[in-house]
């Protein structure tokens, strides 16, 4: 225990005397944040849906069975009532529920206009924008090939809309696709800090001969490893609030939920980004070797987390493979906790992957980081 | 007197291959308490390999070894405990002070801090680094640096001593004062086992052994080597004893 304590102590000794430190954990969030912040968009396909079906009346069956058979959506069935539906998007089964209200027939046939209800799950800001469009896009077929065939005349059709987009967002409300990024942005920051600074200061160590003279001291396998994770852990902390902080002044986004939940479960997943280091650093003899290696990781774990991509849109294989990526789970909470301030427990999920892909790769990298060489 | 305790390392027949490679190739020899044993051989001879195996660091592919009485299979981490090592790398963190590298090692080598505090002030004495006590060590001059990455690997006061080629990429006044270090040390009963490829440093050892590519082909004191090859110097010697095993 002692043991460790030094190793701590020196490598924040050495953190506070590299002026590189500095910059990553006070400029790049910040940098990174501005940047990503407001470049990036996004498209949307197999949206899954349910429906709430007050009236059931023939009309109502004819809209439902025309949302269903749209490819945009993945209908997964009606629900009793609107609460279920909050209920649904709010556990994160559906993203899109449609609800029709009580006497829609009536009112589609007295000229009325019905007023569907259409909720969306606003997390995803641009996922949002897009499926309201998608919804529209429905409702406009609806009105142009089957309403002339009901019966009613003309002029009623004319006055008549299916839907009408006065669209209230729960979760973020405003939409903005800023929104949305901002918090992927720090999930994307602790995953390449951990891994790339892990990674890159035992290879210094490697390249320097001093990993060779701790190797043949007393020190514990696991004391090596500590010693190196711990003070990382501080740093990617650090990192961390200093990027809340930059969102929340630049943006003006503050967290919705528990900041401590947030805490928690960062700090699980860390403990990915820190066994990639590891890894890495196993695998490499040279700096460069780690940064390379670090990268390769580093791009599939991104382009495969949701960040840029929302993952509905990816092929069923690919996205079967996204669940071997623990920035999937991340990304998810880390935006569910920020926008919606959805409480932990309804994380569990995500935090059960994320423990797990933590300890197995924890495992691996450390019987692969050996007190021997060759 | 039993084998385990005339002797502070005991190697037989110990080889290392790297895939086809044979690095180490059945190498056998004991070193005596209190002795300072060479290890001289031209680069890639498997010098570095052995020194490796013996501190722990490489398991042996076939053989045996006893190093302070712990076999290197089975009792590495004990063997850690009883060892000191210097590698041709530097071992010191340059981005540290000096103080801040023996706190460091002392640390994790066990020390409490009232005896790294006793063992800073006598190592600052000697070394006679006082007044530098808070320098970078990246500021220090090679040869100062290499004697303080010295006396930090003997901190817990280890029986047995490695080094491998600790004096290359010094001037020679720092190589002699490195080896007054390492006389000193073996007056106080350590055992030193050293490589080196300065045919000059192989005349203060005890005995040498000369390896080429994974064998030892001398093992004896470097006076009845001259005699063998009736040869003045060290240097002819070692060119007389690979010339011969070559042709």
């Amino acid at each position: 225990m002692q043991r460790l304590l030094y190793l701590i102590q020196k490598e924040f000794r050495q953190i506070r005397r590299e002026r590189m430190f500095v910059g990553i954990i006070f400029i790049m969030p910040i940098f990174q944040l501005i940047l990503l912040g407001f470049a990036i968009t996004t498209d949307i396909k197999n949206v899954s849906m349910v429906l709430v079906d007050e009236d059931h009346s023939a009309f109502s069956r004819k809209v439902e069975e025309s949302f269903a058979v749209t490819t945009a959506f993945r209908y997964l069935g009606a629900v009793q009532n609107v609460e279920q539906a909050k209920q649904r998007i709010k556990k994160g089964e559906a993203q899109l529920a449609v609800v029709i209200p009580y006497h829609f027939e009536r009112d589609v046939k007295s000229g009325k206009s019905p007023g569907m209800l259409i909720l969306i799950d606003g997390v995803d800001g641009n996922s949002a924008g897009v499926i309201a469009a998608y919804v529209g896009r429905v409702a406009e077929r609806l009105q142009k090939t089957w309403l002339p065939k009901s019966g009613l005349s003309p002029i009623q059709i004319k006055n008549l809309h299916l839907t009408e987009l006065r669209t209230r967002m729960i979760y973020n409300p405003n939409l903005k696709s800023v929104d949305n990024i901002v918090p992927g942005i720090l999930a994307i920051l602790i995953i390449i800090i951990t891994s790339f600074l892990t990674g890159m200061s035992i290879v210094r160590e490697k390249e320097i001969g001093t990993l060779e003279q701790l190797m043949v001291t007393p020190l514990r396998n696991w004391e090596l490893l500590a010693g190196k994770i711990i003070p990382m852990i501080a740093v990617v902390f650090l990192l961390l609030n200093v990027g809340i902080l930059a969102a929340g002044l630049i943006f003006g986004l503050w967290i919705k939920g528990n900041l401590f939940s947030l805490y928690a479960l960062a700090l699980l997943f860390s403990l990915s980004g820190l066994s990639l280091g590891v890894f890495v650093s196993t695998i490499s003899q040279t700096q460069q070797q780690a940064m390379f290696f670090a990268w390769f990781f580093m791009i599939f774990s991104i382009l495969l987390s949701g960040f840029f991509i929302p993952i509905e849109n990816m092929p069923p294989l690919i996205q079967l493979i996204t669940y071997l990526n623990p920035v999937r789970y991340f990304m998810i909470v880390i935006r569910e906790i920020y926008l919606k301030g959805t409480p932990i427990i309804y994380l569990w999920q995500q935090a059960l992957a994320m423990t797990v892909f933590g300890i197995v790769m924890f495992v691996l990298a450390g019987l692969r980081f050996q007190k021997r060489l060759g | 007197m039993n084998a385990n305790e005339k002797y502070a390392v005991v190697a037989k027949d110990l080889t290392r291959k790297f895939g086809a490679f044979t690095a180490v190739d059945h190498v056998s020899f004991s070193v005596s308490r209190g002795e300072i044993f060479g290890f001289l051989g031209a680069n890639g001879a498997g010098k570095t390999t052995t020194i490796r195996m013996m501190c722990g660091l490489l398991l042996p592919t076939s053989g045996s070894a006893l190093v302070a009485g712990f076999d290197v299979f089975t009792q590495a981490e004990q063997i850690k405990q009883h060892i000191g090592y210097m590698s041709q790398r530097f071992s010191l963190y340059e981005d540290l002070t000096v103080l801040e590298n023996i706190e460091f090692y002392g640390g994790i080598y066990g020390l409490s801090r009232k005896q790294i505090r006793r063992k800073s002030r006598e190592l600052l004495a000697y070394l006679k680094l006082e007044d530098r006590a808070n320098t970078v060590t990246a500021e220090l001059p090679l040869g100062l640096k290499q004697r303080m990455a010295l006396s930090t690997a003997l901190l817990h006061d280890p029986e047995i001593i490695f080094l491998d080629e600790p004096t290359s990429g010094v001037d020679p006044d720092s190589r002699r004062q490195f080896w007054l270090l390492i006389y000193e040390l073996a007056a106080r009963g350590k055992t030193v086992f050293v490589t080196t490829h300065f045919m000059d440093e192989a005349e203060y050892c005890q005995r040498v052994s000369i390896m080429q590519e994974g064998r030892i082909i001398e093992l004896d004191s470097p006076q009845n080597l001259k005699e063998k090859y009736k040869s003045e110097s060290m240097q002819s010697v070692f060119l007389k004893a690979i010339g011969e095993e070559s042709s």
